[in-house]
């Protein structure tokens, strides 16, 4: 067995026996990326460090679920991204008509788009940080969430797709016009 | 230059950055890249937005660490804490399950007994021994059942 997949089975190990230490582990080894994840999709602030905390009880309760052939990150932001359309639909109910349609004439679980420029020039630093800030606040939330995994997380597009609940095809138009729309928002950043 | 070229460009110039090229592909981005400073231009500004992006670093507050990490702990002991209680429970369900079975034949003479001396109707005194066998698993049953619902409503389920 090598180190990796020694590594995966301890992890999934500890994850159903609800080992509270390796869970105090991953949430500072994860804690960065799962915010930033969290602020890309939903675009506030107190938003994002609420579902940060519910994110990681979660994992606590489900980590039976975990399967070693999934990587950690996949998985934990797939639950961070179900949260995220849960937290929404209980402030925002869905009207009844909209939850009687058939499961497969609905629409794929997205999330809607309430970001605001202040959340992310608030959340932001760095030297462009208030023209990234409002760049990103002008792109829907689907297109900021893809381009977040794909680029910052450098995760490849079939484990974009499994996170997004989507198909390939899907996410790759997002990622595409994503960053026409980044690029038109951020071509005079250095003229 | 034709105007096809510069959109097949700009193509390959996205597909670079979001998939990858292919050699033929690459080959022929950079010959057109060569002969064309708009989208030399296009390419720059792709690689200069997505740099941008990558490198808007969000703040980060550290005490929400410790605060999720405190959450975590409180769920993990409440979860521990009604996993031994079902424990508990199902063990007790058992062991009334087993003296039920040893004493179901006891309990049959004696509520046929008292059904003679109550001079009751068959139907009569045989519900009362079902009832009565029944009765501790169905009320254990509910209880589990409902300590089962309330856990899922607790966990968001």
């Amino acid at each position: 067995m090598s180190a990796v997949e020694q590594e995966a089975e301890e992890l999934a190990g500890g994850l159903r026996r609800r080992d509270p230490a390796l869970i105090d582990y991953l949430i500072e080894q994860y804690r960065y990326r799962l915010f930033r994840y969290l602020l890309m999709l939903t675009g506030r602030l107190p938003e994002a460090e609420d579902l940060f905390q519910e994110t990681w009880i979660r994992v606590l309760e489900k980590g039976h679920q975990y399967q070693q052939r999934w990587k950690f990150e996949t998985w934990l932001f797939s639950i961070a991204r179900h949260l995220t359309i849960d937290y929404r639909r209980r402030r925002q109910p869905e009207s009844l008509d909209a939850l009687l349609e058939p499961v497969d004439t609905r629409r794929p679980l997205e999330v809607e788009d309430t970001a605001s420029s202040s959340a992310f020039e608030q959340a932001f630093q760095g030297q462009e940080a208030a023209r990234v800030a409002t760049a990103l606040a002008h792109l829907p939330a689907s297109y900021r969430e893809v381009l977040t995994l794909r680029f910052h997380e450098d995760l490849e597009l079939e484990e974009i797709a499994r996170i997004v609940d989507s198909p390939l095809s899907t996410v790759k138009s997002r990622l595409y016009r994503g960053l026409t729309m980044l690029r038109e928002r951020l071509k005079d950043i250095y003229s | 230059m034709r105007e096809e070229s510069h959109e097949r460009a700009l193509q390959f110039i996205d597909k670079m950055q979001v998939e990858s090229l292919t050699a033929a592909e690459r080959q022929e981005l950079e010959a057109h890249l060569e002969s064309c400073v708009h989208c030399q231009k296009l390419e720059r500004q792709t690689e200069l937005a997505l740099r941008a992006f990558r490198a808007a670093a969000p703040r980060f507050d550290s005490s929400l660490v410790l605060k999720t990490q405190m959450q975590v702990r409180v769920r993990a002991r409440e979860i521990a804490e009604n996993a031994a209680r079902l424990r508990a429970l199902w063990i007790s369900c058992t062991l009334s399950w087993i003296l039920g079975v040893v004493s179901a034949p006891l309990m049959w003479r004696g509520f046929e007994w008292i059904g003679h001396r109550l001079a009751l109707s068959r139907v009569v005194w045989v519900t009362g021994f079902a009832l009565a066998w029944l009765a501790p698993a169905v009320v254990a049953a509910a209880i589990i059942a409902w300590r089962q619902a309330e856990g899922a409503v607790g966990s968001g389920q």
